[in-house]
């Protein structure tokens, strides 16, 4: 709600603001100069600061204002002497001695600060005009949550962690946030612009090259930063360092990874170009990427963690260090702190998941020999890419190793044939536990987590192993009765299915394993189904590709079976039989020059893609109209054709 | 990664385009952002939604071909297994692990080896048959059991909107 409150304030726009920034600077530097003119204003002058330093008599402040001078200082001098300096010693004195009032003087400092932050937006919007143009929707709702959420926990933190007294500290830690936020929100829309730039292949490469410019510009800024936090340290100890350094290094994790998944990307894009101009060059690519995968993994993975890490121990830090138990800073403090360690379990369940895998695939899947992938000439079914290394699988499908193993992360079974893998090696069967929160981790995959030759004894007394509590072992034999008891846990009923059906194309293996299932899910035993297969009331539905291949690891297909056309409708047969009846009317509407032809220029793409909508639209709405002049004619009918016809023609 | 997406993506527009199934046509709605396409799928012959174009939007996730897009008819649709808001409930855009329903076997759910061609001809043979146990548009599954003549009408009258008859 505050964001929408905010909205409706009446802020000035930047110029108005802008001029009024201005205006008000000329006023103090004006008045700074005709202070600083009469030859006896340096005894005046001190007056106001001993005042404020009596006033509020601490040592703190008193170092803290010298702060405030070393911190404004240079910024001021540099902004305005330069051009000047070299015209008169005199007049650089007089300057630097304007400089050194307005510093001391309480209205003429809130004017520059005032100033520095009229600079700091004028900065944003600069850099947001030249690198990211118009900002997107979703973009700049992201810019305001971040922002807000940051001015509130940095609200908290000053008056609540650190309970700052004096007005000047709140000064310079303000100073020091409006910095740092500004750098963090630079970050933020940098890695916004760079998703979005990720969905698509043809962007300039000019857009990309600003985008990491910024980003290294914000990494170079987060490492001065950084410099200063130990600068500062160095006066005011550990603590003060610990809390300034936490977000320099949070927003150097986070910049590194968008550049680093920056650098990913354009890599795999500048892949892909050269992938499709020549086979070689395809080749050396593949064998860079099966190595790049771990690679970028473990990056991700470390910095990733690291983030969160230094997260969490900032905020512990907050919270031990400030003795603030029992406040509303601990309790934001501690949710914060709870939504961390979930994200660092989450994010470890994760890893222990891909390096389960990863050792699984190593130990049960050999790599394809030269031949295997000789023979087989497809591309990798995920990516869709030649394969020049594989993995293979018990089913004989062959995969690339990196495919493979993100499908892996999430599920556990083969992508062509739906064969269920034993996700359950030899090794891992002795860490009890680990398989527990592996499988809690991938959602049960659906509880199919049958051997891959199941001796039915094994099967079950593998599902027993999951449900120890209250399932013993079951029989080897399959019975009726066993399966309405078990019917009272689904996930033990569809592993059972699964055993089952494997079963059944153990005998068949021409059916295909979503019939099989079908026809058990109605019968409820192997033997009707066999029944059923053998009496020819079960028919495998023919021109399903996936499944010509018999999944059964023992069933060696070399034979393909006759299949008994058009027993059982099946959908894709359906549609089929409708494309080849309709096959006669389209092809002489569609010209051949906009079909079979994929233009290089993303335009013309678009350009053809409308064309070939347009033309689809116009031939169903002429054929619709052919059709009910046919049954029932009649006039208007006739005149919209004539019109229809028209621009179809031309085209 | 969206990288390797965006190849599989760019590889199956162009087999989309160079070899395109009868009556289906899809692409990316803007080539500035791949990850949403439009598609336009033709009414299959012999049903009900003989002669309509439908259009549909699909927006693919980022890790995409790991994980399913999403389809939404962008017309005015009425159908047992399309949501009145137009998304579509097929098995095949399921992920594996999740089972609104609960009857659905892992095999039909979506994997990999899946393609938008594959999406698109399994929705024109769900317009051609659809599955009246899993009710997504529960009037429209209980007209279609119930009142196939009324349903039949409505779907005419659909079919003419989106032809830019009516």
């Amino acid at each position: 709600m505050p964001v929408i409150l905010v909205d409706r304030l009446p802020l000035p726009s930047l110029k108005t603001y802008t001029v009024i920034s201005v205006a008000l600077l000329s006023c103090s530097v004006y008045y700074a100069v005709q202070v600083t003119s009469e030859a006896n204003w340096k005894t005046n002058a001190t007056t106001p600061h001993e005042t404020v330093a009596q006033a509020s008599s601490g040592k703190i402040q008193d170092h803290a204002f010298t702060r405030v001078q070393q911190a404004i200082e240079p910024g001021t001098i540099q902004a305005e002497l330069p051009p000047l300096l070299k015209a008169k010693p005199t007049l650089s004195v007089q300057i630097a001695e304007v400089v050194t009032y307005m510093v001391q003087e309480p209205l003429c400092i809130w004017t520059l600060m005032n100033m520095a932050y009229c600079c700091l937006i004028l900065l944003g919007k600069l850099i947001q005009r030249v690198v990211f143009g118009q900002l997107r929707v979703s973009e700049q709702q992201h810019v305001k949550d971040k922002f807000w959420n940051f001015v509130f926990y940095k609200f908290i933190f000053v008056f609540g962690v650190i309970n700052v007294q004096y007005l000047d500290e709140v000064v310079l830690w303000v100073a020091w946030f409006s910095v740092l936020g500004f750098l963090h929100l630079l970050a933020q829309l940098c890695k916004d612009r760079f998703e979005y730039l990720s969905f698509s292949p043809t962007t300039p490469g000019w857009s990309h090259a600003r985008l990491v410019g910024l980003l290294f510009a914000i990494l170079l800024l987060s490492g001065f930063m950084f410099l200063i936090c130990i600068a500062v340290g160095f006066f005011d100890g550990f603590n003060t360092f610990a809390f300034m350094a936490a977000e320099c290094v949070l927003l150097t994790v986070r910049t590194l990874h968008v550049i680093l998944r920056y650098i990913l990307h354009l890599y795999d894009m500048r892949g892909s170009d050269s992938g499709s101009s020549g086979n070689h060059e395809g080749l050396a690519r593949v064998v860079a990427w099966e190595k790049r995968g771990p690679v970028a993994y473990y990056a991700e993975l470390v910095l990733e963690l690291a983030a969160l890490l230094v997260d969490l121990l900032h905020h512990l830090h907050m919270l031990l260090w400030s003795n603030i138990f029992l406040s509303m800073a601990s309790l934001v403090i501690c949710m914060q702190l709870r939504f961390l360690t979930h994200e660092i379990q989450r994010r470890f369940k994760k890893h222990r998941n891909y390096l389960w895998v990863l050792n699984h695939l190593e130990q049960n899947y050999p790599m394809a020999s030269a031949e295997e992938l000789a023979q087989n000439s497809d591309n990798c079914a995920i990516c869709w890419e030649k394969m020049e290394t594989a993995r293979k699988l018990p089913c004989s499908h062959l995969f690339h190793n990196s495919c493979l193993q993100s499908w892996l992360e999430q599920d556990t079974s083969c992508p062509t044939c739906r064969l269920a893998l034993s996700m359950q090696s030899p090794i891992t069967r002795d860490h009890g536990p680990l398989d527990h929160t592996l499988l809690a981790v991938d959602g049960g995959a659906d509880g199919v987590q049958v051997a891959r030759r199941p001796p039915a004894n094994h099967f079950f007394h593998f599902d027993g192993s999951r449900y120890v509590s209250w399932l013993p072992s079951f029989s080897v034999e399959v019975t009726h009765t066993q399966l309405l008891r078990a019917d009272q846990g689904p996930p033990v009923q569809t592993s059972q299915l699964d055993a089952m059906a494997r079963q059944v194309q153990q005998l068949f293996p021409h059916m295909p394993m979503p019939v099989i299932m079908d026809d058990l899910r109605l019968t409820r035993s192997v033997e009707i189904t066999i029944e059923n297969i053998l009496d020819g009331r079960l028919v495998a539905p023919p021109g399903r590709r996936f499944h010509e291949e018999p999944s059964g690891p023992i069933a060696i297909s070399s034979v393909p079976t006759v299949l008994p056309q058009s027993a059982q409708p099946s959908a894709p047969d359906a549609s089929a039989q409708s494309i080849t009846h309709s096959d006669s009317t389209a092809t002489d509407e569609e010209p051949s020059n906009l079909g079979g032809r994929f233009s290089k220029s993303p335009s013309e793409r678009e350009r053809i893609l409308h064309l070939r909508k347009e033309q689809l639209l116009q031939a169903a709405r002429r054929r619709y109209l052919d059709k009910q002049e046919g049954s029932k004619p009649s006039f208007d009918s006739c005149v919209v054709d004539e019109n229809v016809i028209a621009p179809d023609t031309m085209a | 990664m969206a990288g390797s997406a965006l190849r599989r993506l760019m590889a199956e527009y162009k087999q989309l385009t160079l070899n395109p199934p009868e009556g289906i046509i899809a692409g990316p709605i803007n080539e500035e952002n791949f990850f949403e396409w439009e598609a336009l799928i033709t009414g299959p012959e012999g049903t009900c939604f003989e002669g309509g174009v439908f259009p549909a939007k699909l927006v693919f996730p980022s890790d995409y071909p790991l994980s399913p897009p999403k389809m939404q008819f962008t017309c005015e649709m009425f159908h047992p297994n399309i949501y009145a808001d137009g998304r579509v409930c097929i098995s095949i855009l399921h992920a594996p692990g999740d089972d609104p329903m609960g009857y659905e076997s892992s095999a039909e759910r979506w994997s990999p080896v899946q393609s938008v061609e594959k999406i698109l001809l399994s929705v024109v043979s769900m317009l051609a048959e659809p599955n009246d146990e899993s009710g997504a548009n529960v009037d429209a599954a209980k007209m279609w059991r119930e009142d196939r003549a009324e349903f039949n009408r409505i779907a005419e009258k659909i079919v003419r909107k989106t032809l830019g008859l009516s």
